[in-house]
């Protein structure tokens, strides 16, 4: 045995509730912080972590994905003996579409696991954004003795698919359900990231894969409950899960508080992106910024308030945004203003334009277009 | 033999510019932060790949690590090339002699060898202390279509400054016909912009002569050039008129950074075309706090602002608190304006801490003489609660 780890990350999941913002990629490429893309999380957290075999299992919509990645090279995962293998989807021989589940889909990268020397495995979904140190994770799970740790943090419920985990003090497990109706009170969520030994994850497989299974929670997770095997991990700091519209927006907008900055970036455990060579943002005499969070780039003329801007980002004079998210290369020309919306890439907002949304329903605005 | 390269670039940048004082107290001068996100050698190496020319020699010597780490595989500017790419060229020790690099022609004589395995029909030598885009192949097809053996770059600077320069006497064809270093009587107005293209062949020569010359101080302005002028070589001046600015001193690195916020000044960094790379530091985006003011400014990545900002360049990881007042400075990488803290016509080193109350530097109406009165905080330096710099001062870190 070693105790060295390896990742899988699924790239896709929850792009249904996602709308607009999913339709030219997958969720693993969704702009994030000013800056990243999610997958940026994951990848910086496995570095940071000595994981550097890495699998990403593609579904659809994957191009955005491979360009942010190339080789890795920005994650210093451009490793001669491991590094980042991406798989596009993958059609079984002995079936007739992609892959209809998580179970379905690391089957079909059974060779890629199986050839992994590393002992240990870390899979989960790549929409989330949080800073988590795995080597203190597998400490937890050799401590325990658990078969499977699942990582946690305190959340609310929203409308879409989320696992809330029972716990004792041990952090044993005591009971998985899904929840999908919304609720304020916060309960203790799953972040669907699991640790566990890599013959353990190719036995649980290979099991569920022969009966016909597809959902890894349902058919694998919470039937190994009853072995009480499965511990809980908590992930203290920030921890976003980024699986609907409304998701989107209120994690991004809790980036403009200090704490939760210090929890993501503040750590010597760097989040890594793509480097772009963009030139420091530009404030014209005009410029008023007030509360936000600006990435390199940017031109700003005009008022500022409440929001996030991505690279390249141009506020011509006069022009007024407020709690928006407006994402690379965004332009938005003189005396327009938008309130509580989401800009994405490439979007132009042209002279006199007014656009608001509410701040529970914020509108996007699809990539490309010119309103 | 690895395959020939056209022309290969050399970068003088040895030099231990003591005239920034404190900022080259423990870095080379190439490795001096510039514009927020960039270090002062990141325009010379990103000119060169962006002019084509993927195999460039960087010749360090004084306090190297800083430089030699940043420049590490020269991935950042795309110059990790398998056949090819940048490499440090430290002094080092060889079976017969192993000495330091006596003049800029000395640090090319003793990397022949390097020069050599590509075999290069041209050289290109450049300086690191340079503020410029430029096109280097432009001036390479320059030399081709003259057939010369060394072509100098140079720049039309105004009549009374032309003494400070190297000054290129040339006749209409550009055939230059004598060199005088600061003329105290300058007869024209060209300058050297130390950018040179040798035709290698001729430049070996020279060198090796200019070596067996035991009083030469083996520099190319003091000394190859004269010898080549002498023999009667084929020298052209090739005429640039984009920015350019020799950062050597505290008051010109000061108005390089300020030439960042005129648009008028010509150094236009935001040119999709010609990008000037610089290796990344993983920061996030900064942060513009509630009571921040902001104006003709610009800001990098990493900064937290809660402070007011005008006409100032201030680089990453950069924290301004509540309450801070920067007018007219350069706030270096990870530095740290306490609350209250008045910063004018000052640069504050990378991460140096200025006290809260405490005051740095005063307003300047213009240069005195050409020399504008810039304080300085040095690298690591903490500038105690209420202290106060007086302007031009320069206080040196740990």
């Amino acid at each position: 045995m070693n105790n060295k780890m390896f990742g899988v990350l699924f790239a896709s999941g929850n792009e249904s509730k996602l709308n607009e913002l999913t339709i030219h990629r997958t969720t693993a490429s969704l702009p994030y912080g000013g800056r990243y893309r999610l997958i940026d999380f994951a990848l910086s957290n496995f570095v940071n972590s000595g994981i550097t075999r890495v699998g990403i299992i593609t579904r659809n919509n994957y191009s955005s994905l491979m360009d942010h990645i190339r080789m890795g090279r920005d994650w210093d995962l451009n490793r001669k003996n491991s590094g980042i293998a991406v798989f596009p989807p993958y059609v079984l021989n002995t079936s007739r579409e992609v892959y209809k589940g998580k179970i379905e889909a690391l089957y079909t990268i059974m060779e890629f696991i199986k050839r992994a020397p590393e002992d240990y495995v870390v899979i989960g979904n790549s929409n989330i954004a949080s800073n988590i140190d795995f080597e203190d994770v597998l400490a937890k799970h050799l401590a325990t003795g658990a078969d499977v740790t699942v990582l946690c943090h305190e959340g609310v419920v929203n409308s879409s698919r989320r696992v809330a985990v029972s716990k004792n003090d041990d952090g044993k497990i005591t009971d998985l359900c899904i929840v999908e109706t919304p609720a304020e009170e916060p309960r203790m969520i799953s972040l669907n990231i699991y640790l566990l030994r890599k013959d353990v994850l190719i036995t649980m497989v290979e099991n569920a894969y022969a009966r016909g299974c597809v959902d890894f929670e349902k058919d694998i997770l919470f039937k190994e409950l009853d072995n009480g095997k499965l511990y809980a991990y908590e992930v203290s700091g920030y921890a976003a899960i980024i699986d609907d519209v409304k998701s989107y927006y209120g994690e991004s907008m809790k980036l403009l508080q200090y704490d939760i900055r210090e929890e993501l970036f503040g750590a010597e455990r760097k989040i890594y992106t793509k480097v772009k060579d963009s030139v420091p943002t530009v404030y014209g005499q005009d410029g008023v910024v007030k509360n936000s969070l600006i990435a390199d780039g940017c031109v700003i003329n005009g008022t500022v308030e409440n929001s996030i801007l991505f690279r390249n980002v141009r506020i011509e004079e006069g022009a007024i945004v407020r709690n928006s998210i407006i994402m690379e290369d965004g332009v938005v020309m003189k005396k327009s203003s938008l309130c509580y919306a989401i800009t994405d890439k490439k979007v132009t907002i042209t002279e006199n334009r007014h656009i608001s949304g509410f701040s529970t329903y914020p509108i996007v605005i699809v990539k490309n277009k010119i309103v | 033999m690895l395959a020939r390269k056209e022309c290969v670039a050399m970068l003088l940048a040895g030099g231990q510019g003591t005239r920034l004082g404190a900022l080259t107290q423990n870095v080379a001068k190439p490795a001096v932060p510039f514009g927020g996100k960039y270090r002062i050698i990141d325009f010379t190496l990103s000119n060169t790949i962006n002019s084509d020319i993927d195999t460039i020699g960087v010749l360090t010597q004084y306090q190297p690590f800083e430089l030699n780490q940043y420049i590490g595989n020269g991935q950042p500017w795309d110059l990790d090339r398998l056949n090819g790419g940048a490499f440090v060229l430290p002094p080092y020790q060889k079976a017969k002699s192993g000495e330091w690099y006596k003049g800029t022609a000395n640090a090319i004589y003793q990397n022949i060898d390097f020069i050599d395995r590509y075999n290069p029909e041209y050289v290109l030598v450049l300086s690191g202390d340079h503020i410029y885009k430029m096109d280097y192949s432009k001036m390479l097809a320059h030399h081709k279509q003259k057939e010369a053996a060394c072509t100098i770059a140079v720049l039309d600077v105004p009549l009374e400054n032309a003494s400070r320069f190297g000054i290129m006497n040339a006749n209409p064809d550009g055939s230059i016909y004598e060199f005088e270093e600061k003329p105290k009587h300058p007869k024209s107005t060209k300058a050297s912009m130390g950018i040179y293209i040798f035709t290698w062949e001729k430049l070996k020569k020279y060198l090796i002569l200019d070596e067996e010359d035991k009083s030469s101080s083996n520099d190319f302005g003091k000394n190859i050039i004269p010898a080549m002028l002498i023999n009667g070589e084929r020298l052209f001046t090739y005429e640039f008129d984009g920015y350019w600015k020799d950062v050597g001193t505290i008051s010109s690195l000061w108005e390089a950074n300020m030439d960042i916020l005129d648009p008028a000044s010509g150094i236009n960094l935001n040119d999709r075309k010609w990008k000037i790379y610089a290796r990344n530091t993983a920061e996030p985006s900064h942060y513009v706090g509630e009571r921040a003011v902001i104006r003709n400014s610009v800001v990098s990545e990493g900064c937290e602002i809660f402070g007011f900002v005008e006409n100032s360049v201030i680089s990453r990881g950069a924290h301004i608190e509540d309450g801070a007042t920067i007018h007219d400075s350069i706030i270096m990488p990870g530095a740290v304006i306490r609350s209250g803290a008045v910063v004018r016509h000052a640069i504050v080193g990378w991460n140096a801490e200025v006290g809260a109350e405490a005051v740095v530097g005063s307003a300047q109406s213009g240069p005195e003489h050409g020399e504008w009165k810039i304080a300085v905080v040095g690298p690591d330096c903490k500038i105690a609660t209420a202290a106060v710099v007086e302007a031009g001062e320069m206080v040196y870190g740990g």
